[in-house]
């Protein structure tokens, strides 16, 4: 296509959203609603991921070191741990530190007995991972380290909890995916009652010879401005809205608080806009390429 | 150049709209299609505009076999014809100017061009006062008028004229006859679908008559002199011939 032929075209697109601009409205009311929804259910799973992230954190895995090692050998150990693409977070508890925080269970003579060469407890590591799914590879390489003598840790837990997240990750991809197939069902209905409007416009477009994508595009514009328009305005009113749940459900236990939106604005927005215009344009083109191979023959 | 080589057409509701019709009519004719309702009239220019294909046979117009013709094909045949309608389909949103203007626009035509053009063949219809006018605002007379502005500013080589005069009064009706005649003298072909009789008879064309998807009867075309020239239409309105 020539470029003032696309100059044309798009020019058109905008003045059809405009003339229809009641369709319009209601495209763009159909299409918020959907996109709002799709975006709470996105923002419930990064909580609830959120949530289980917290989880993970808290269940740690405490790596024992063979009693026989000397400083050297310690670090070494520290830094192959750290090298770990699944370790999220590393701390070191010397042997010293771990009879005081763990002795004062213990009767007074026997805390004295255990004091300086005589000190039975290990030096340790306490790691904490980032994909609980990984657990066990993770834990045999720990396992396999030179100088580790045992890893200490909850298996249930991180199972349970890996199996829990997967299924609302499942569940809240399930959810987004259908209801952007919602929104495309809806979108392509839509359309299809503004290019039964322009019936005629199309018919006249047809007897003198107009392609079938010269048709399309301007219809194919008007998607994508909808969208765009849906998008910019869905983001707003979803920003408004998480941000009154923000304040009114901030908790101190880390478990429970809800992610700042400040850490998911921008994925929102790109998806927003993207979402919008991915189902204002697709919407078009189906329900034009429907129409244009059905019912878009010369005589009406 | 139109063309029908033993044509069928058989819809699937069984009926049999078209019968073994053969048909030539040459570049630069002038012909009328003439019968009652349900005689097969409108399938013949479904066939011609490439709307439906024929059942059994071969349809050529303008030097396309329109059986062979591709989907994608389909839209630069119909360039080469312009389409004047009983009840004028004119977009009633568009000025006079812009419902022109449109037929151009969706060829991809430049502005400066579209302008030019469309000044020139409403000034030949005599429509360029009402250039800013919107359909509505016009008679009936007038609006088909614009009709025949918008088939003719691609300059097609055919010109389809479905049932043109069957909403306006006598007197326009004859004008609008008189305006394709004319039209026709400059070297375009005209096809005009009628069922008025004493109209068809008040010129001296071509007639065809369908009678339950035959041919029952052809005039051929009419011997005739040197022709009259357009030039006079054109110089009256102080423009280019069309």
């Amino acid at each position: 296509m020539k470029p003032h032929v696309i100059r044309y075209l798009i020019k058109e697109g905008c003045r059809n959203t405009w003339q229809n601009r009641l369709m319009a409205f209601a495209s763009v009311g159909v299409l918020i609603c959907c996109l709002l929804l799709t975006g709470f259910s996105y923002l419930l799973f990064v909580n609830v991921d959120h949530m289980f992230q917290n989880a993970y954190e808290q269940n740690v895995m405490a790596v024992y070191l063979d009693s026989d090692q000397d400083e050297e050998a310690v670090r070494r150990i520290g830094d192959t741990l750290q090298g770990m693409s699944n370790v999220a977070s590393l701390s070191f508890l010397s042997k010293e530190e771990f009879l005081a925080q763990y002795g004062e269970a213990l009767a007074d003579n026997t805390m004295e007995s255990f004091q300086g060469e005589n000190n039975p407890l290990p030096d340790t590591y306490i790691v904490s991972l980032r994909d609980l799914a990984l657990f066990q590879q993770t834990l045999d390489a720990i396992s396999a380290i030179d100088g580790v003598e045992e890893v200490s840790y909850d298996a249930n837990t991180a199972a349970t909890l890996t199996k829990v997240r997967q299924v609302v990750l499942v569940v809240g991809g399930s959810i987004i995916v259908v209801l952007l197939a919602v929104s495309l069902f809806i979108i392509v209905n839509t359309i299809k009652l503004t290019v039964y409007n322009r019936r005629l416009e199309i018919y006249i477009m047809k007897s003198v010879g107009a392609t079938d994508s010269f048709i399309r595009f301007p219809f194919v514009v008007e998607g994508m401005l909808l969208g765009l328009i849906a998008g910019g305005v869905g983001f707003g009113l979803i920003s408004l809205l998480y941000k009154v749940l923000y304040s009114h459900f901030s908790f101190d236990n880390p478990l429970l608080s809800l992610v700042p939106f400040s850490q998911e604005w921008l994925p929102l927005l790109v998806g927003f806009l993207a979402g919008g215009t991915l189902v204002g344009v697709c919407g078009s083109i189906i329900s034009m390429s429907k129409y244009l191979k059905q019912e878009g023959g010369l005589r009406s | 150049m139109i063309e029908f080589q033993g044509v069928y057409k058989t819809y699937q509701t069984g009926s049999h709209a078209l019968e073994d019709v053969n048909l030539h009519i040459d570049d630069g004719e002038f012909a009328f299609i003439v019968g009652a309702s349900g005689a097969g009239k409108s399938t013949f220019l479904k066939l011609i505009m490439r709307e439906e294909t024929p059942t059994a046979g071969e349809v050529i117009v303008n030097n396309y076999r329109l059986s062979r013709l591709k989907r994608n094909q389909v839209p630069y045949f119909r360039r080469t014809m312009g389409i004047v309608f009983q009840d004028f389909r004119l977009i009633n949103t568009m000025t006079v100017f812009e419902n022109v203007a449109f037929s151009m626009r969706v060829i991809g035509k430049k502005k400066k061009e579209i302008d030019r053009t469309v000044k020139h063949v409403l000034r030949v219809l005599d429509l360029h006062e009402k250039a800013n006018r919107y359909p509505l605002e016009l008679s009936g007379g007038e609006q088909q008028r614009v009709g025949l502005a918008r088939a003719l500013v691609n300059k097609p080589a055919l010109i389809i004229a479905d049932e043109p005069t069957g909403n306006v009064d006598p007197q326009m009706s004859h004008d609008i006859v008189e305006m394709l005649t004319q039209i026709n003298e400059k070297g375009t072909t005209v096809l005009m679908v009628t069922h008025e009789h004493e109209l068809v008879h008040q010129f001296d064309h071509r007639v065809i008559t369908l009678e339950k998807g035959h041919i029952v009867s052809d005039t051929g075309a009419p011997m005739r002199p040197a022709t009259v020239s357009l030039g006079s239409l054109a110089a009256e309105a102080g423009g280019d011939t069309l």
